[in-house]
């Protein structure tokens, strides 16, 4: 009985240390921003976590959720991906990277990291941008639009949903992309303190 | 529900114990903006509770005088319980004071004092209060247990996470580097309602159907009404 | 307790205590004082299921089965759970029977007394609809629902009207309604028929008569014999109808 109350109450693990992760998609173009801040609940810990992690050239993962989980799925995808990339020879694209971790988390299905990962990236051969989520299980999430993680995932809904357009430019989805986190994040006590936006082109990576 | 039954040891004889959950979530979503001279606000139309609709064209807005319109969801019982009180208390200030109406300031008091009244067994809405006083627009919104605060835009119940940034951007401009420094007109205050509903409407599901928008001017109360996605 | 607070237990199991009388199991009631409290009931005890219900150009028709059930026990055939009212109103109830029976006779003594007022003017459904509404939200206020679904239909003027209030005094007005299992398996026939626009009398008839059979075959709860009141401009007649049950298609499902 007391147990029941004390769950009823308590954050959700997800929750702990606070953050958030959005990718777009635009013309030609991805981008993932992340925020900065790192807590222990309302107590705030540090402003320079970043949560979104290079992956390849083209390849960026995103994660929210608990930090020491954050930090050991990053550590392990790395080692997954450089077996897959030592034994084929080759790089690996963004769809086989997020299969590669939905299959990972769920390998944890009865005792998982409490980490949602956003994936974006732009394809090896063909440059078409991709993007991806995944709940902390692995159920993947492919839209064409828009994927957003994190304790202000709902704040990140409403801002994407109204400012997001189709083929947005470079500079365009930059504007669009740094709007939604900064005022998502505003209305978010455990998110914010800064953030970081990658924008993916073919030729280059904007930071 | 907290209750008893989440501290057996606090079992004490003599006191009444409820399994019964007098609170339902009817869903729905709020929006109200004050303007230089008007006042605009909106609610969705959908009266729900889990996975049923109950109905699709469902009026959250209650004009309560010429100048105060009232959103108010979340238990949809004790909404309709808390505004027709509250249009009781608006005539009964009416017989009292040679007709006259009651200001939006004086009615903002007064639903904060009701709702304070049922501290210990709240009303469960969320209220935001939308009118003009003195030819000024402004908005009040109110917490289950009738705290009040004036605001320039406000958004409440089940899409209030995803509206109130969208207002904050837009209304408050806020994070923009260049402000553009012209005043908001009714006209762009109902467009932004509007497309803030239908955001709401993509990712929530207890908010849809329609919307229905009031603008409280110095020449009274318009009603608007945009239809929403049904699913 | 007769012990005086020295409690030495029990003499078996279950038993009586010393000085004290056997307490039979399931004897307490719903609402008994124990040493706790009073315990408010928590749960319609005998129900009945789906009220099917909507308005037509110049009418409504309330529809629902007669079977009044005791948890799965389908335990009093040929109960009507449709009512006129007066010559206005028609009301349909789903849930705790006895709850009704208790609103009801309040309703039968208000009615009454208005009529006994000789003055030709007679209550119109939403008065009936609005009162409703404030008892059901008043008696959840007090921890002591009537664990009621009840729809009111009828002629306010020359308007059709239909309502809808639930045990925490949730009230709403609507062209189709449905309660119980109805809300899943009717109210999508309803809607849509609802949709493509007004109904005539015989629209509503048969749309009526459709969702009475997809809940008789589909609720574990329904019945084949349902009773009907339709109300419009031409007065309120309650009629009484049967499922036309077809059960042919069920040798051919096999699997399940």
């Amino acid at each position: 009985m007391m147990q029941n109350f004390i769950e009823m109450i308590q954050m959700s693990i997800l929750a702990y240390n606070g953050g958030c992760v959005i990718a777009m998609t635009g013309k030609d173009c991805v981008a993932i921003a992340t925020d900065h801040r790192f807590g222990i609940q309302a107590q705030t810990i540090a402003t320079n976590f970043e949560k979104v992690f290079p992956v390849g050239k083209h390849m960026y993962l995103g994660l929210a959720g608990l930090q020491t989980d954050i930090l050991t799925v990053f550590k392990r995808l790395e080692f997954r991906k450089n077996l897959y990339e030592i034994r084929e020879n080759r790089t690996m694209q963004p769809e086989r990277y997020a299969s590669m971790l939905s299959k990972f988390l769920y390998e944890h299905r009865f005792g998982p990291y409490f980490i949602e990962p956003v994936i974006a990236g732009l394809d090896p051969k063909d440059f078409k941008p991709f993007i991806c989520s995944m709940d902390l299980i692995g159920c993947p999430n492919q839209p064409k639009d828009f994927v957003v993680v994190g304790t202000c995932e709902e704040q990140l809904y409403g801002m994407c949903e109204t400012l997001w357009r189709e083929n947005l430019e470079p500079d365009d989805l930059f504007e669009t992309i740094s709007q939604a986190m900064l005022n998502a994040f505003d209305r978010d006590a455990i998110s914010g303190w800064g953030a970081t936006v990658y924008i993916i082109e073919k030729d280059k990576v904007t930071e | 529900m907290i209750g008893v039954n989440q501290f057996p040891e606090y079992k004490v004889p003599g006191a009444v114990q409820h399994q019964f959950n007098p609170y339902e979530n009817n869903g729905g979503s709020i929006v109200a903006i004050a303007g230089d001279d008007f006042a605009v606000i909106g609610a969705d139309t959908r009266l729900s509770a889990g996975y049923n609709i109950f109905s699709r064209d469902h009026s959250k807005l209650f004009t309560m005088t010429s100048k105060a319109v009232l959103a108010s969801c979340g238990n949809w019982g004790d909404s309709d319980t808390l505004s027709s009180f509250l249009k009781y208390k608006v005539q009964q200030y009416a017989d009292a004071h040679e007709n006259r109406e009651i200001s939006l300031n004086a009615l903002a008091q007064l639903m904060s004092t009701m709702m304070y009244g049922r501290r210990f067994f709240p009303y469960y809405v969320s209220n935001i209060l939308a009118g003009t006083y003195e030819g000024k627009g402004y908005v009040y919104s109110y917490d289950p247990i009738g705290h009040c605060e004036r605001h320039t835009y406000r958004a409440g119940g089940s899409s209030a996470a995803l509206l109130q940034p969208i207002l904050d951007n837009q209304i408050g401009l806020k994070n923009m580097e260049q402000k553009p420094n012209v005043p908001l007109t009714v006209d762009r205050a109902v467009d932004l309602v509007t497309d803030a509903f239908i955001s709401a409407a993509e990712r929530d599901i207890y908010t849809g159907d329609g919307v229905n928008i009031s603008i409280i001017t110095n020449n009274g109360v318009e009603n608007r009404r945009v239809q929403l996605r049904k699913d | 307790m007769a012990n005086h607070g020295v409690n030495i237990g029990p003499f078996w199991k279950d038993g009586p205590s010393a000085g004290s009388f056997y307490n039979f199991p399931g004897n307490s009631t719903n609402q008994s004082a124990n040493d706790y409290g009073k315990q408010a009931s928590t749960g319609p005890i005998t129900t009945g299921t789906s009220i099917v219900a909507v308005k037509y150009d110049r009418g409504v028709i309330i529809a629902g089965d007669m079977l009044v059930s005791y948890g799965s026990l389908a335990r009093y055939h040929n109960v009507d759970r449709v009512f006129q009212i007066n010559e206005n109103i028609i009301l349909g109830i789903t849930g705790d029977y006895a709850d009704f029976q208790f609103i009801k006779q309040v309703i039968d003594e208000t009615i009454l007394a208005d009529f006994s007022m000789d003055d030709k003017i007679a209550m119109k459904p939403k008065d009936l609809y609005t009162w409703l509404t404030r008892v059901l939200y008043n008696r959840r206020s007090r921890f002591n629902p009537l664990w009621l679904d009840m729809v009111v239909g009828g002629m306010q003027y020359d308007e059709p009207f239909l309502g809808h209030i639930n045990f925490r005094g949730r009230a709403y007005t609507s062209d189709v309604i449905s309660t119980g299992f109805g809300t899943h398996l009717a109210l999508p026939i309803l809607r849509e028929r609802s949709e493509k626009g007004t109904m005539s009398e015989a629209d509503a008839q048969e749309v009526v008569k459709k969702s009475m059979e997809v809940l008789f075959y589909r609720d574990c709860r329904g019945y084949p014999r349902y009773s009907q009141a339709n109300i419009n401009d031409q007065g309120c007649t309650v009629t009484k109808h049967d499922v036309q049950q077809n059960w042919d298609v069920a040798y051919l499902i096999k699997g399940y």
